[in-house]
């Protein structure tokens, strides 16, 4: 296995592709419908935020801010400013539910949420996340946790066709739509947690940002508890399973890594047959699996003779990587965000946490780059090529549709990298030629 | 001395128009309802335009995360574009706890030595901002130790939003860096940019218009500018601020400083662009600076007008509703009535009164100003027949379900429409617009419905 360097070691990040808690705070809450998503915090936070966004998911955002003042900020324990911010949000939408999110400032002034929220009379969950802690896959998984903890009613009983899906952050809304449909072809009822797939999937509705529509509603989130199953994918979110054990200990718990790639998609498949009892999957999913086998025959010979560079969450590194090795793809150098189990079984040559400028400085390792928007240039500067992925992309539209897991999107994936791989080459082969001709015309002229 | 201004007096701005009937309001966003960013966001939209110097944000992820590399100021500086380059602390518990002096120092040490910048803007945040960090001590070491100016810039969000950020960069580049070093020579036509940015290389669409007047834009605050170059503004004989209320109070400063008079302008179509031109020759008050200069606005204007023949034949009769913020409202519907289209309504929903009357000046009697445009203006499309909405994004929706044509004004449009052939590229795209079935057909009737 790689070698994994955990921490930095640099006083500062430069280029970083590093995103804070509370934007995954955020990102939860705009998977439950009709949330207003209210950051703790001065008012550039949630500004921030909803910018990056909503421009990554061509969408508007419903976001606010308790726009905590200098005044505010030395005198306020955070009652002012949250109830405030809870009766003007009343009196202009109605929202099921409000999820309020801290920042560095409101922890660091020590405000006592579960005092203030325990005063409010409105539904409300809210979760503590500083972003001088933790990233975007944190605040996400915190948040979760706190949705169940906080709303989940305790049960004793159990619906067997009952499955609760928890996906981690860098699931694209798509990806949780094929999910869940995968795993219902085999006969289950799925409830994703937060659910994306029907807030943040770039659908034409009316929609002015006022509150986020789709996603899991409040009720359902009530009753997770008779569930047979809670199925967490991303080391991640593998902690929430246990959340929802604590509602109902009957509850079963299967975790994946990930669902990426032929292994990644068989493991859940074999899951699958398990839990259902059934001998065979669906037929649709066969095919697929067929066309995967095909679709790594085809892509091996250009992906296997590619360096990679991946640039992303830790999730997602674990997912793309395995994705790339099954075809022989080389992954040179792995960044993460931020520290997690996970990346002790990337399998890489060397994998940190880090910024761009890490990558940059030992860009004579790799060919590639898989990563956010920010790896453009990189690749610009160091004469590379790079695939968007992760957040934010702000280059590119159709984000959120955009699907590399499970069979289907495994192999729309090894497609995509292989002939991203293929003009990269082309564009090498071409610069060399234009250099040897420039070569002989200097030579002859001399 | 600290550097940290006096954000009271910053507020109470004398020569600010938009002060004169509010103290302090813009101080006060309120819970649960307030929108736009911080005052850290301002001062970056104000300072990162400098390419040669560095940006070093000392703060948590959500100061910076997703804020860098997201503005299109193009720069001609041949160094690293240290405007698309990100640095921030990322300070952890550690920090928080023990303080994040030493962190900070060593990353403007690791800064200077791998980017050698001109400058460091470093820009102070909540989190370190209430735990104390005592970020001018740090600068003043640092600037000494390098021998680069290292700028503090404490604009926290919790002290206020955009516009107050970007007057305190104003601040404190008036106190760190302004006067602190001598132009090679000077001309009497010497002049500043306050407040142009380069958003998408709006500079460049009149730059050269200016340079031919031999009229020498000594520095910029701060689109394509050099620090090199801001630090000899005290030289100049006139501040022009481009578009830019909020940097009144960093060229009234610099007339009670520096005895430098300033004008206002925007370069934003035909009309502005001529007579901001013109007002700036007139403001150095050379007769002959301004026989050219008038000269040269009707060549150009001559040609343009020669240019947008074709596009007047297709605009003629055709009704616009404008949705966009401050002045836009009235710069924009300015750049429309070039082009021959009427501008039947705008909004004035964050106009100062001062924006609200030169709206007014410029539509007419009978256009209307939209105080609440997202509730209004699906009906005065209706009201008017407008065949065009210009507005942000997030009223597309309005534009599908009123199926007529929209062109999206937002502040990250790639694209510039500044000087005389800015509007141009404004006609081409609002011809493209108005030309797309799509906005008649996306919201057309699924073959299952009735
Ligand atoms: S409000 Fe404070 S913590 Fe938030 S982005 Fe602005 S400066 Fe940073």
């Amino acid at each position: 296995m790689a070698e994994v360097r955990r921490k930095s070691g640099k006083p500062l990040q430069v280029n970083p592709h590093k995103l804070s808690q509370p934007m995954g705070a955020t990102l939860a809450f705009l998977g439950v419908d009709r949330c207003m998503p209210l950051m703790h915090g001065a008012q550039g936070c949630a500004s921030f935020a909803k910018v990056m966004f909503t421009r990554h998911f061509c969408e508007p955002i419903a976001l606010q801010t308790t726009a905590v003042n200098d005044v505010i900020a030395v005198l306020d324990g955070g009652d002012y400013s949250i109830s405030e911010s809870v009766k003007n949000i009343g009196d202009k939408v109605a929202p099921e539910l409000i999820g309020v999110h801290t920042t560095g400032l409101t922890e660091t002034k020590g405000d006592d949420l579960r005092g203030v929220a325990s005063k409010i009379d409105v539904p409300l969950v809210y979760v503590n996340t500083p972003d001088f802690k933790g990233g975007l896959e944190s605040g996400w998984t915190l948040t979760t946790q706190a949705l169940i903890d906080q709303l989940t009613e305790p049960c004793d009983r159990i619906d067997a066709q009952k499955i609760v899906l928890v996906p981690h952050v860098s699931l694209q809304p798509i990806e949780v739509e094929k999910l869940r449909d995968f795993i219902e072809a085999f006969g289950f009822k799925v409830v994703a947690v937060p659910d994306l797939s029907s807030s943040l999937d770039n659908h034409l509705g009316e929609k002015q940002a006022s509150l986020s529509s789709g996603g899991v509603t409040v009720d359902a989130l009530k009753q997770l508890a008779d569930a047979a199953f809670v199925v967490t994918v991303g080391a991640s979110v593998k902690p929430v399973g246990a959340t929802l054990q604590k509602k109902n200990p009957a509850i079963r718990h299967h975790h994946l890594d990930h669902v990426s790639g032929l292994q990644g998609t068989d493991a859940l498949v074999a899951w699958l047959l398990e839990a259902s009892g059934r001998e065979a999957p669906p037929p649709v999913v066969e095919r697929w699996r067929k066309r995967l086998q095909d679709a790594m025959l085809d892509s091996h010979f250009s992906i296997g003779q590619t360096r990679f560079l991946l640039v992303a969450e830790p999730d997602h590194l674990a997912a793309m990587a395995a994705s790339l090795r099954e075809v022989g793809g080389k992954v040179a150098l792995a960044i993460a965000t931020v520290d997690s189990p996970i990346l002790g079984d990337i399998e890489a040559d060397q994998v940190i946490v880090g910024d761009l400028e890490d990558a940059e400085n030992i860009s004579a390792a790799y060919d590639l780059i898989i990563g956010n928007y920010h790896t453009e240039s990189l690749a610009h500067r160091a004469e590379k090529r790079a695939v968007m992925r992760g957040f934010p992309n702000y280059e590119e539209i159709g984000n959120a549709l955009k699907h590399d897991v499970l069979y289907e999107g495994g192999a729309y994936f090894l497609f995509e990298i292989a002939n991203a791989a293929e003009r990269m080459r082309e564009a090498q082969v071409h610069h060399e030629r234009e250099q040897i001709k420039l070569g002989r015309a200097v030579s002859l002229s001399g | 001395m600290s550097s940290k201004p006096k954000i009271k007096d910053l507020l109470v701005e004398s020569a600010c128009e938009h002060n004169k009937g509010k103290k302090s309001s813009c101080n006060a966003p309120t819970p649960g309802a307030t929108t736009g960013g911080c005052a850290l966001d301002g001062a970056q939209i104000a300072l990162f335009p400098f390419a040669d110097a560095a940006h070093l944000v000392h703060g948590p992820m959500s100061c910076i995360g997703g804020a860098w590399e997201t503005r299109l100021t193009p720069t001609s500086w041949s160094g690293r574009d240290l405007t698309q380059t990100g640095f921030a602390t990322d300070i952890n518990n550690n920090d928080v706890v023990f303080g994040g002096e030493k962190k900070l120092a060593a990353a403007i040490d690791h800064i200077a030595a791998s980017y050698a910048p001109e400058a460091v803007f470093v820009y102070s945040t909540c989190v370190p901002a209430l735990t104390g960090d005592d970020i001018d001590a740090v600068c003043k070491h640092r600037s000494e130790k390098h021998g680069i100016p290292c700028v503090p810039v404490h604009v926290p969000g919790f002290v206020g939003a955009k516009n107050l950020g970007s007057r305190i960069a104003g601040e404190a580049v008036l106190q760190h860096l302004i006067g602190t070093k001598e132009p090679e020579e000077t001309t009497p036509f010497d002049i500043n940019l306050i407040g142009e940015h380069n958003n998408t290389g709006e500079l460049w669409r009149y730059r050269h218009l200016l340079e031919e007047l031999g009229i020498r834009v000594l520095s910029t605050f701060s689109g394509d500018g050099r620090i090199a170059e801001i630090r000899t503004a005290h030289r100049a004989k006139l501040n022009v601020i481009v578009c830019a209320k909020s940097l009144v109070s960093m060229t009234r400063k610099m007339q009670e400083q520096y005895g430098i008079p300033w004008i206002s302008c925007s370069f934003y179509g035909k009309t502005d662009t001529s007579n901001g031109i013109l007002a700036i020759a007139e403001a150095l008050g050379d007769a002959d600076l301004i026989a050219r200069a008038r000269a040269l606005i009707a060549r150009e204007e001559a040609r343009l007008d020669e240019k947008l023949i074709p596009y007047r034949e297709i605009f003629a009769g055709k009704k616009a509703v404008l949705n966009t913020g401050g002045n836009k409202a009235w710069s924009i519907a300015s750049a429309l009535q070039d082009l021959g289209i009427e501008v039947v309504a705008t909004s004035v929903r964050k106009s100062t009164e001062a924006d609200k009357a030169k709206a007014r000046e410029y539509l007419g009697e009978n256009a209307i100003l939209m105080t609440n445009p997202a509730t209004e203006q699906a009906k005065v499309i209706d009201d008017t027949g407008a065949q065009l909405l210009l507005a942000g994004g997030r009223s597309l929706y309005t534009a599908i379900k009123k199926r007529i044509a929209f062109t999206d004004v937002n502040q990250e449009k790639k694209k510039s429409y500044g000087g005389y052939d800015g509007l141009l590229v404004l006609a081409e795209d609002l011809i493209n617009s108005l030309q797309n079935p799509v906005f008649e057909l996306v919201d057309r009737k699924a073959p299952w419905q009735k």
